[in-house]
């Protein structure tokens, strides 16, 4: 019999193994382990071991959250520990060293299956749809990308790249963030963020929704992501879509007015760090509650269409009903209604649609089909027959709804109320993509904005020339000079925002840099470990890194050349004792006040 | 005449609030925003046309008038075949600057030959009532500064906007013309040149 140990790959930095197991697959006597596994990186793993990892860390997950009766988040061993994430049959692992710390690998795998479900949906549902080799090539995408990554940092702090604003000019980021509050002006767009060469410029989402659509821009992805029909060949290539899942939470952040999601997602982020084995975080998982209504009325082999639309049927066509509703007001308004005023809606929802279609003047024909169409039902999505042919999954979505409109009635009520994210459905949208060159403009829209030709074409034309020009800008600012090795290292991490500030040059294995590096991966551990504490040093003979945090922020810094003069006592000439003063003024021309 | 389509960079110039944006989303997109920001840096949109049989794409570069966005805009005048120095008729102020504004060009474009080069002066917002400056008043000061071509344009009814554009490409394509006859100059030159250096060799 094989240890664990033995079965893991030596390499010790890092993330390293992934996979998911299927429970469900494995039931009887002669059902082989292999069945079961859905994927396993690294994919060159032979079956034996991925049989034997899957197996008995499965096996172990499930004793343990049996005799528990609570569900397993980390399993450790003496050289690795494996993140765990449990959803009705199906069994999630990403394993590491026991240098990375617990928090990054439990956000980590986090992240992975959410990427998974925003792009592609419940777990569940992916998996009657499409084949096991399919989703094989998406799991390795969204490992690679979050594998990547610019830094080891990074990786710490789960943090988002963003460009480097020591660099540009303020007055660029303002245009950013102009271009996507002009863009809001039509109702039906959520919410957007601005990327130039990958890194994020502006942003009006939290930080996860931000780093899923990085992943779309990421260059694997690129290469072999399934995109939607393009919008409109009006744009050329200019303009892409693709269908996108967001968690009732994240629809509700992005909803929320923006003084409130500020406070609101501090919350959320305390409430992780109180927690130290991350329960909240994991709860957060999409998937989970999909799988628990999975449409048990639709057999999946009954009818392809009525396969995409997720469990959240009835909140679909709510959400579907509030921009023909808003297309009559000029400022988009908050669009959560509660049950009482749901009636009213449906009252007026064929007045509104004929309003909202009829605004339009140049429609095609089609369109003007699709509103016949639609008209009937209480739907209200208009893609009716515009993408017949490029898009099955969102023209058969609307009989779906209909028919599971009267038995969920009581689901508006849900909908106004959140959140318990775990019992929340997910909520289809579309992800709409305008490049300029290496700039990306990139929008949280509804559905059938990609039907609304008037909208796609004001808002693709009142931004068109301000993207332009901040391309231009953009790729005129000259790269500062890279990694000036000043007498100290620091990094900064904005909890709220996910961005970290660092003179760190993010080389690859540079050496002076790793002790720093571990140094702050274990603070940041400590940290989200131990609420009460707020400042630290760690020191070992040579080198002292204090860090210090607060609700919003945490910072690192190491000062270089200074002879500790430590004598294993406390003493109060003892050089580390000058570290924070040192790091107050230092940092200070960073922009990062500690004060 | 050439059928190829060339690419011609037209720059938008003058005070904050005179109408550059304005002037360069009627001419493009055909709409009128009241209530358009600040322009911040500069902005730009390319428009296809076809000027006495050219084709042409122009590619009309919008820019921030006041004075903070002044050193996010003025590296992006390189390169222009031609400098759109807008005022507003109801702005005397405006009109004023025009001046500062023609000598700002000319020092961050790197101009080599200014008297030469093609200004087009556009007065906006003819549709408002009460002018500060009079059409007289700006085809004298057009005619004091090089003889360049005036027009008084209203983005918001689009009077005169496209034909102020036309008239912009007419003056670059002009100027083209004249190079062209340098051409045949040059070529000698060029044709000389191996032979000066053959005689060197042998």
């Amino acid at each position: 019999i094989w240890t664990m140990a033995e079965l893991l790959p030596p390499e010790s930095r890092g993330c390293n193994l992934f996979f998911l197991y299927d429970g469900s697959k494995v039931k009887g006597e002669g059902d082989p382990t292999s069945k079961g596994i859905c994927y396993f990186y690294p994919e060159e793993t032979p079956i034996e071991k991925q049989e034997l990892l899957c197996g008995q860390l499965a096996g172990v997950g499930r004793c343990i959250s049996e005799l528990s009766s609570s569900p397993v988040r980390l399993l450790t061993l003496r050289r690795h520990k494996f993140a765990i994430h449990m959803k009705e049959e199906f069994f999630w692992a990403l394993g590491s060293s026991m240098e990375t710390p617990t928090v990054s690998v439990c956000e980590l795998l986090n992240k992975i299956i959410n990427l998974f479900c925003f792009y592609n949906g419940s777990v569940r549902q992916s998996y009657q749809l499409h084949s096991q080799e399919t989703l094989a090539a998406r799991w390795s995408q969204y490992l690679s990308y979050l594998l990547a990554g610019p830094s080891e940092l990074h990786h710490v702090f789960s943090s988002l790249t963003t460009i480097d604003s020591t660099n540009v000019d303020p007055l660029l980021l303002l245009k950013a963030a102009l271009i996507l509050q002009a863009c809001q002006r039509c109702p039906l767009v959520l919410a957007g963020c601005i990327l130039f060469r990958g890194r994020v410029v502006s942003t009006q989402m939290s930080p996860d929704v931000t780093m899923k659509i990085m992943a779309h821009e990421s260059e694997t992805f690129k290469a072999q992501s399934p995109t939607g029909p393009n919008p409109s060949s009006l744009f050329g290539d200019a303009v892409s879509s693709t269908s996108v899942f967001l968690t009732m939470f994240e629809l509700h952040y992005l909803q929320s007015a923006p003084v409130d999601r500020e406070s609101w997602y501090r919350k959320q982020n305390t409430f992780q760090l109180k927690d130290s084995s991350l329960h909240h975080s994991l709860s957060r998982t999409p998937s989970d509650t999909v799988s628990s209504e999975s449409v048990p009325s639709d057999p999946p082999s009954s009818q392809k269409g009525t396969l995409s639309p997720r469990s959240s049927a009835s909140d679909n066509s709510d959400f579907s009903r509030v921009p023909s509703q808003s297309a009559t007001e000029p400022v988009c308004p908050a669009p959560n209604k509660d049950a009482s005023l749901e009636a009213e809606d449906k009252v007026q929802q064929s007045s509104t649609d004929d309003t909202f279609h009829s605004s339009g003047g140049d429609r095609s024909d089609s369109e003007h089909n699709a509103t016949s169409h639609l008209s009937g039902e209480d739907g209200g999505a208009c893609c009716g027959t515009v993408f017949d042919s490029g898009d099955k999954e969102h023209c058969n979505e609307e009989p779906h709804n209909g028919k599971l409109e009267g038995s969920n009635t009581g689901g508006g009520g849900t909908y106004a109320t959140p959140i318990d994210p775990d019992e929340t459905p997910l909520v289809p949208m579309t992800l709409y993509l305008h490049r300029v060159k290496g700039l990306v403009l990139a929008l949280l829209v509804e559905p059938h904005f990609l039907c609304d030709q008037a909208a796609m074409e004001e808002v693709y034309h009142s931004c068109l020339a301000s993207l332009n020009g901040l391309e231009a800008h953009l790729r005129s600012i000259s790269p500062g000079a890279p990694g000036t090795a000043g007498p100290y290292i620091f990094a900064h991490f904005d909890c709220a925002q996910s961005t970290l500030t660092t003179n760190l040059s993010g080389r690859p294995g540079g050496a002076p840099e790793r002790p720093f590096v571990r140094a702050a991966s274990l603070l940041h551990s400590h940290f989200c470990n131990t609420e009460t504490l707020q400042e630290a040093i760690i020191r070992n003979a040579t080198t002292a890194v204090y860090g210090v945090r607060s609700a919003a922020q945490e910072t690192y810094f190491l000062q270089y050349g200074v002879t500790l003069r430590n004598s294993g006592i406390p003493n109060h000439q003892d050089s580390a004792f000058s570290l924070p003063s040192k790091a107050r003024h230092r940092l200070l021309k960073h922009g990062v006040n500690l004060l | 005449m050439s059928n190829k389509t060339s690419l011609l960079k037209v720059i938008l110039l003058g005070d904050g609030g005179v109408g550059k944006s304005s002037i360069m989303n009627r001419y493009v997109t055909n709409k009128f925003d009241a209530h358009l920001f600040h322009t911040i840096g500069v902005e730009f949109l390319n428009k296809d046309l076809e000027v006495d049989g050219h084709q042409v794409t122009l590619q009309i570069w919008d820019t921030a008038g006041q004075e903070r966005f002044r050193s996010l805009r003025t590296p992006f005048y390189r390169g222009s075949d031609c400098c759109l120095l807008t005022f507003s008729v109801d702005d005397n102020q405006s009109f004023l600057n025009l001046g500062n504004w023609k000598k700002e060009f000319i020092y961050y474009a790197d101009v080599k030959e200014p008297e030469k080069f093609p200004f087009v002066v556009l007065g906006n917002k003819l549709d408002v009532s009460e002018r500060q400056v009079s059409a007289e008043e700006a085809r004298q000061w057009c005619q004091e500064n090089g003889d360049h071509p005036y027009y008084e344009t209203s983005a918001k009814d689009a009077t005169n906007v496209a034909v102020a554009f036309e008239e912009a490409v007419r003056r670059v394509l002009a100027m083209d013309e004249r190079a062209d006859h340098l051409i045949p100059t040059d070529t000698v030159k060029l044709h000389r040149k191996p032979r000066s250096a053959t005689t060197c060799c042998s």
